[in-house]
């Protein structure tokens, strides 16, 4: 049997998705943690595995394979254990739909966000003007370059946080409606886009919580906790070793009524 | 099942072929995209992945009322109903390292290649005819996606600054040259047997030829791939689909230039 490493940060957003789907489908892997904060994926040994510097990654054997939402279907069709894409050819296609609607139009604005008020700014307490700018050289992909400039020195223009905040919105609103018509995001089945609608929205309670909450968006709640009950995401989030993965403790709670905006 | 589709080329043009390619039946309804028809249309009891296509003004399969986009997962989508239905040509790999290699080109070709192609040939074939259009604004009321809305505006204003169409011509000798690289050892398709990589990539860069001739400048492998997919006989029945005089030059509204540079 091929051994499995996994590359990964956090279990959240793109690192935790490969990671629940492995711990889903009761494949044992080596996990093999990298800090993102500490640029620890631009490292030489790193990039002699994932020349692009992106996190996760995952070997399979001497296979590599790289982003987040295509390891997961290989790590569903390659190996045994719980189905998590369904038979129906059409329920496969509303599960890729709504992945790339995630990965491509949702989830960057999360991560705007995310990066301007968390990423730059514990990147600037930790680091001098010098060594910041000597990680951020070292980056090999050159829109990767752009982003962590922009969350370093705080440049998200007004108009872009405005716009990632709209998407935000309306995307809470779909993600609500959607689970209104069925048990699960796509499918009648738990499915990828379920572990890779988690990772995205499992801490928006704490973060958006004028948006999701029991009382405007009851569908995604009960999503989020039944998803937070099964063993694997236990598991899963039991890998993080920051308070960031401490924040999928507000789904213990059974009454989360309408937030101020942070 | 009926197809909506534009005229034969990008995103219409790969699900048109891979209709061919499955063996199915489908009801096929040509639409004039750039007329604004995709966001008319008719019998949508589920109309979101219609509205909120990340690709933009691509083709719509339609099943039980229930809106179908994004071409690659329709070419998907197609591929498995025909091999459930006992059909057509397979288009995706058995081997779960081989599809994964397949999803990874054409995610290339979807998020970096089709958003710098859509970018030009807009600029060069659709901005003319959409600012022509009397009463601009009634036209776009119905798309429900207000960043798609304000890229037909975009698109109609024209003036895109000379950095991204600078970076869109790069994008696109990107994806030009990786598929010069793909067919250096002498294969025949894309990813080895003929996938949907292949329509995909097609469909994105064709209509490129004639706007970008430096970008397929000595590229002998790339140009022998495009003539051996035209002359597959799904792109074929595809083409014979046109009912402008240049499919090639019809384009709308496409993917949007990653946010995040």
């Amino acid at each position: 049997m091929d051994t499995v490493t996994l590359y990964h940060w956090e279990p959240n957003a793109n690192s935790g998705k490969p990671m629940l789907a492995l711990m889903e489908k009761g494949v044992a892997f080596e996990s093999h943690y990298l800090d993102l904060l500490n640029f620890d994926q631009h490292n030489p040994a790193y990039l002699a595995i994932n020349p692009q510097g992106t996190i996760p990654a995952m070997t399979h054997g001497d296979r590599v394979l790289v982003e987040s939402t295509a390891i997961m279907e290989y790590v569903d069709a390659a190996f045994a254990g719980p189905a998590l894409m369904p038979e129906d050819a059409r329920e496969r296609w509303r599960i890729r739909w709504w992945m790339k609607f995630m990965d491509q139009w949702l989830a960057p604005s999360f991560s705007m966000f995310g990066w301007k008020f968390f990423v730059g700014p514990n990147a600037r307490a930790t680091r001098s003007e010098a060594e910041l700018a000597a990680a951020i050289e070292r980056i090999p992909l050159p829109e990767r370059r752009v982003a962590w400039r922009k969350a370093v020195y705080g440049l998200f223009s007004e108009a872009e946080m405005a716009e990632s905040e709209r998407r935000i919105r309306v995307g809470i609103a779909m993600l609500e409606a959607e689970l209104g018509k069925r048990e699960w995001l796509a499918s009648d089945a738990y499915s990828l886009a379920d572990v890779n609608g988690f990772n995205l929205a499992y801490a928006m309670p704490l973060s958006q919580p004028h948006l999701a909450n029991d009382t405007l968006t009851p569908n995604i709640m009960r999503w989020l906790r039944a998803i937070y009950r099964r063993p694997a995401t236990q598991a899963c989030w039991a890998l993080g070793r920051t308070p960031m993965a401490k924040r999928v403790d507000i789904l213990e709670r059974d009454f989360i009524p309408v937030g101020n905006e942070a | 099942m009926i197809l909506y589709h534009g005229e034969p080329n990008g995103p219409s043009l790969a699900v048109l072929a891979a209709l061919g390619e499955s063996g199915l039946a489908a009801e096929c309804h040509p639409i004039d995209l750039l007329g604004g028809e995709r966001h008319r249309l008719p019998g949508l009891s589920e109309p979101l992945a219609r509205d909120m296509a990340v690709e933009g003004e691509g083709p719509v399969l339609v099943i039980d009322g229930e809106a179908m986009t994004e071409s690659v997962f329709l070419a998907q989508y197609l591929d498995e109903a025909g091999a459930a239905a006992g059909t057509g040509t397979r288009l995706q790999p058995t081997d779960a390292y081989a599809r994964w290699q397949v999803e990874m080109w054409c995610r290339r070709i979807t998020e970096r290649c089709a958003p710098a192609a859509a970018c030009l040939a807009n600029r060069a074939w659709s901005a003319a005819r959409l600012a022509d259009v009397g009463d601009f604004e009634a036209m776009v009321a119905p798309i429900a996606s207000a960043d798609l809305a304000q890229r037909w505006r975009n698109t109609r204003a024209g003036g895109e600054p000379e950095e991204v169409l600078a970076d869109s011509r790069a994008k696109v000798a990107q994806a030009v040259k990786m598929v010069e690289d793909a067919l250096a050892d002498g294969r025949e398709w894309l990813m080895g047997p003929v996938s949907i990589a292949d329509f995909e990539t097609y469909g994105w860069l064709a209509g490129l030829v004639d706007l970008e001739p430096g970008a397929f400048a000595d590229k002998p492998l790339t140009a022998a791939w495009l003539a051996r997919v035209q002359a597959r006989p799904s792109v074929q029945a595809a083409l014979a689909r046109a009912t402008a005089p240049q499919p090639e030059h019809s384009w709308a509204p496409g993917p949007e230039i990653n946010r995040w540079g």
